[in-house]
């Protein structure tokens, strides 16, 4: 299963033409099925109405046959009630009946038990009508009482005419007809509106039954009729007949679709039902027989009445099928065609890919999309050859600059005092210092050197970062170092430095500055802050007055010194703004009073242990963040010896 | 000369009915599965194998199993135990020589979905036959005065609605009523049974003038029947096949659905509701309900006593 499902998956043109193919196939199955459904409709009604048809003749003929019955009794009943004198005129009654109606079997006028005294017991004036010849008997005897028979009684109990339910004619031989007889029974009462006896007008049914049997508007369709009871008077299955009601077969196996059409063909109803019979579905059209209480259907299997639009139905939907097949290999075929382009640009296009920048695209004249594709990746392939040209050459210089730049950086930080102890024979000093460059050069610097046991230092920041940054940084540590070594203050190592910097400075560059001069013997400080953040000393901010402008702003600016009188056994911390200016990746800075909290308890430290703890603490607070500044520091403590 | 004597011998050990003359039984009604247990031993040669020579005569449409008997024509005949009474009572000394129903099997069915017991006063359907004695005396007793309506051979009065209610046997006409479409529920269906008339019905009778002539052909008789009725009730597909012969011999309007239905019953009625077995024998305390309440509402003139229906001695 897996496999034809990657193979779908991997393959387009067995994609599209399936989604065609679905897409096709739904629209046909709602059209078809729309189709069937309305022939569908239309077949049923025309079956109903065949049927009803048949139905409807049926009945209108056995109506006229059942109405004449009717009419030629009427028309003896009340000759009878007129000669209720004379008992023997009876028997002239029975027999006129069936002489002036020959297609009826016999006639019974028969009276309440001892009705007539001189009679007795039983007198049944009975006719019957004997291949033509007409027969007249009493009927009635000890054997034979019948007024308990149902002929007889049912309009007496009714009290009305009724037919009785069909018999088979039965002879005192013994031997059963298989003739099919009704009764047409009607009360005879005297002029007081007493019942006193019963015509009987008996009907062969034969033709009834060959009439109904032969309503066949299917050819596997057939007729059926049953009685109030439900028994089968016509059926197929003779072996059903008389011996079967309806319900039989539904007392062993519970089929409440035939105990429902039983009940409505029971109850006079007219309509149609669908329902199994013998396993096949069928559809019972039923009728009831007029007055008699008797109830017609056909019986139509649905195969019949849907056969050839079943087998239509089918050729549809297997030339559907084929259509639909046909047309799935078609769309495989026709795509697969028209991507074999695209499959050749594929695969070119992964050689290209795989580096082989030169391998050339196949020349396509379509001016389709594909056509533009491949003028699309033909271009694609001059641009990405010029772009890789380029590339090197960029990588090639870009490798020469950075190669440059580590030579700059190493000789800027071989311009900075970098090792420590600076002054290994001298106790009095401790110092340490670092500068560590955000990119690869910086801007930054510091610089101390001892002259006349006086330690100049100083430390001081850039404007900018980069290569002009240290480029001017180089400058500035070269004039502290000249400018220093002339023996000045450190305001007038300021001013001097100020002058040469900002002369023709087009770049307007500057740099802020923290010069200190201590004497070692003394301990006294001079010192000079060009615009440089105030140091610590002794963990507290220096209280500084002059701040004066950063070197190389102002040609001309003049630089005011300040001093402290003895600064031995205190610790004084240089920094440029990389340490309270540090930022962590949400952009929150290290800030000053962290820096104060970093150094609490330090007093006791040396200078490179403070200067490391804080680049430590730096480093934690950036949480990986790439350095936004260069960061130096000085830690100066002078010691008393 | 020994070995004719023998042959001889051997020819009245087996077959002891030569000679003998024939012994025609008639049930009380068309040939249907109430008479299995005979039609069996007949099929299966019980009888022949007791030594009778049987034949199996239904009554006719104008020929009843009674007259039959009182003409001489039947030897034996089956009758339902109030039926006896009725004739034992009308001067005709029967005996009973085989009781096959320990039970009764007569019912009351509604039309119109009543219980039979509010329909006072209301047409109910009884055999032109009789059989009706029991409900007669229950009509009376629970001063319910049906008028009482004479019906042939089958429910057609009642599928028509001439009537409001009809007598019937459960094994019979309530199978044929809920053939005719009419689904009853245990409110439309009064069993006599169940209401203190638990009655015995159907026993095999002929006169004491025959039996005290023929006593071993009679015992003979039963006990072969009793074979017969044994094996249906163990046998009850291959009995019904038996039976479907017998219907389709004679014509009858019947199924083999109804006949399933009917033997089931019929066997069911069979077993003692209070031993649980099928006991064939006449009890004495049913013989003295049946003709207490007969007597007592004028259905008989005189106690039957049990033992003039049995032959004590035998």
């Amino acid at each position: 299963m897996k496999k034809p499902i990657s193979y779908i998956q991997s393959s387009l043109s067995t994609r599209l033409s399936l989604l065609i193919v679905i897409f096709s196939a739904a629209i046909l199955v709602a059209s078809l099925g729309f189709m069937f459904n309305v022939s569908s409709q239309a077949i049923r009604q025309e079956a109903i109405s065949r049927a009803t048809q048949s139905l409807e003749s049926t009945a209108l003929r056995v109506q006229g046959i059942l109405d004449h019955v009717k009419v030629a009794t009427d028309n003896t009943d009340w000759l009878i009630t007129r000669h209720l004198d004379g008992p023997d005129s009876m028997f002239v009654y029975s027999s006129r009946i069936l002489e002036n109606n020959p297609d009826l079997n016999g006639c019974s006028i028969a009276f309440e038990p001892d009705f007539f005294k001189e009679k007795g017991r039983w007198f049944s004036a009975y006719s019957l009508n004997d291949h033509g010849t007409i027969k007249t008997t009493q009927e009635g005897n000890p054997y034979y009482e019948y007024f308990y028979m149902d002929w007889y009684q049912l309009c007496k109990l009714l009290d009305r005419p009724v037919w009785t339910e069909p018999f088979t004619d039965y002879n005192p031989e013994g031997i059963y007809s298989p003739e099919m007889i009704t009764s047409y029974c009607k009360p005879i009462k005297d002029r007081d509106g007493n019942f006193i006896g019963t015509i009987s007008v008996d009907l062969s049914l034969n033709w009834l039954s060959q009439t109904i049997s032969a309503v066949k508007p299917y050819p596997n369709s057939y007729s059926i009729m049953i009685g109030r009871g439900g028994t089968y008077f016509v059926h197929p299955d003779t072996n059903k007949l008389f011996y079967q009601t309806i319900f039989t077969e539904t007392l062993e196996h519970e089929d409440t679709a035939l105990v429902s059409l039983g009940h409505a063909m029971q109850n006079g109803e007219e309509g149609m039902k669908q329902l199994k019979i013998d396993g096949e579905k069928c559809y019972v059209f039923y009728k009831p027989l007029g007055e008699t209480g008797w109830s017609t259907a056909i019986v139509c299997p649905e195969s019949d009445i849907f056969g050839s639009f079943n087998r239509m139905k089918i050729s549809i939907m297997l030339a559907v099928g084929a259509g639909l097949l046909l047309l799935l290999l078609a769309s495989i075929r026709i795509i697969t065609r028209e991507l074999k382009p695209l499959k050749l640009l594929a695969s070119q296009a992964e050689t290209i890919a795989s580096g082989n920048f030169e391998k050339a695209l196949p020349d396509s004249n379509r001016s389709d999309e594909i056509g533009q594709l491949s003028h699309s990746f033909k271009d694609m392939q001059h641009s990405l050859i010029t772009y890789i040209d380029e590339l090197k050459m960029t990588t090639a210089q870009k490798a020469s600059i950075e190669n440059e730049l580590k030579v700059a950086s190493d000789i800027q930080m071989s311009m900075l005092p970098r090792i420590f102890p600076a002054f290994p024979n001298r106790k009095d000093i401790d110092l340490y210092a670092c500068m560590t460059p955000a990119k690869e050069v910086g801007g930054d610097l510091y610089d101390f050197f001892v002259q006349d046991e006086r330690l100049y230092f100083c430390i001081g920041d850039v404007s900018g970062k980069g290569i002009p940054a240290s480029l001017f940084m180089a400058v500035t540590r070269n004039l502290f170092r000249i400018v220093a070594q002339q023996g000045h203050s450190p305001a007038e190592i300021a001013q001097q430095i100020n002058t040469i910097l900002s002369h023709e400075n087009d770049q307007n560059m500057f740099v802020t500055m923290f010069i200190g001069c201590a004497d070692l013997r003394t301990g006294h400080l001079d010192y000079c802050n060009c615009g440089h953040n105030a140091p610590l000393l002794d963990n507290l901010f220096m209280d500084v007055k002059n701040t004066n402008f950063p070197l190389g702003v102002l040609e001309g600016a003049s630089f005011v010194g300040e001093s402290i009188d003895d600064i031995r056994d205190r610790q004084l911390l240089l920094y440029t703004d990389g340490l309270n200016e540090a930022e962590n990746p949400q952009k929150k800075l290290f800030g000053e009073k962290r820096v104060i909290d970093t150094l609490n308890g330090a007093q006791n430290m040396d200078s490179k242990a403070i200067i490391l703890m804080l680049q430590d603490a730096v480093e934690r607070h950036r949480d990986g963040a790439v350095p936004n500044d260069d960061l130096t520091l000085l830690c100066l403590k002078v010691n008393k010896v | 000369m020994k070995k004719y004597i023998l042959s001889f011998l051997f020819a009245i050990a087996v077959f002891p009915a030569v000679g003998q003359e024939r012994f025609v039984f008639t049930p009380q009604w068309t040939a249907q599965a109430q008479f299995a247990g005979y039609y069996v031993a007949q099929e299966k040669g019980f009888y022949k194998e007791a030594g009778i020579d049987v034949a199996i005569v239904h009554p006719s449409v104008t020929q009843s199993a009674m007259a039959r008997i009182r003409k001489g024509e039947s030897h034996a005949t089956t009758l339902q135990l109030c039926q006896a009474l009725e004739i034992v009572d009308g001067g005709i000394p029967l005996v009973n020589i085989l009781q096959t129903s320990m039970n009764n099997g007569m019912v009351i069915v509604s039309r119109w979905g009543k219980n039979p017991l509010t329909q006072k006063g209301e047409r109910v359907g009884v055999w032109s036959a009789g059989f009706g004695q029991l409900a007669r005396c229950m009509s009376l007793k629970d001063n319910l005065n049906y008028e009482w309506i004479p019906f042939s051979t089958n429910v057609t009065l009642f599928v028509t609605g001439a009537i409001d209610a009809t007598l019937g046997m459960s094994y019979n006409e309530y199978y044929q009523i809920v053939q005719a479409g009419f689904p009853l529920t245990d409110k439309e269906v009064y069993r006599f049974c169940d209401h203190g008339y638990n009655v015995q019905e159907d026993g095999v009778y002929m006169t004491w003038d025959y039996y005290n002539n023929h006593k071993e052909q009679a015992k003979r008789f039963a006990e072969a029947s009793r074979r017969g009725w044994e094996w249906a009730a163990k046998h009850r597909e291959e009995t019904l096949e038996i039976v479907m012969k017998y219907v389709k011999k004679d014509h009858i309007a019947t199924n083999r659905v109804l006949q399933k239905l009917m033997l089931e019953e019929t066997l069911r009625l069979q077993v003692d509701r209070e031993s649980g077995k099928r006991e064939f024998r006449l009890r004495p305390d049913m013989v003295k309900k049946a003709t207490d309440l007969m007597v007592e509402y004028g259905m008989i003139r005189g106690t039957v006593p049990y033992e003039k229906l049995i032959d004590a001695v035998k």
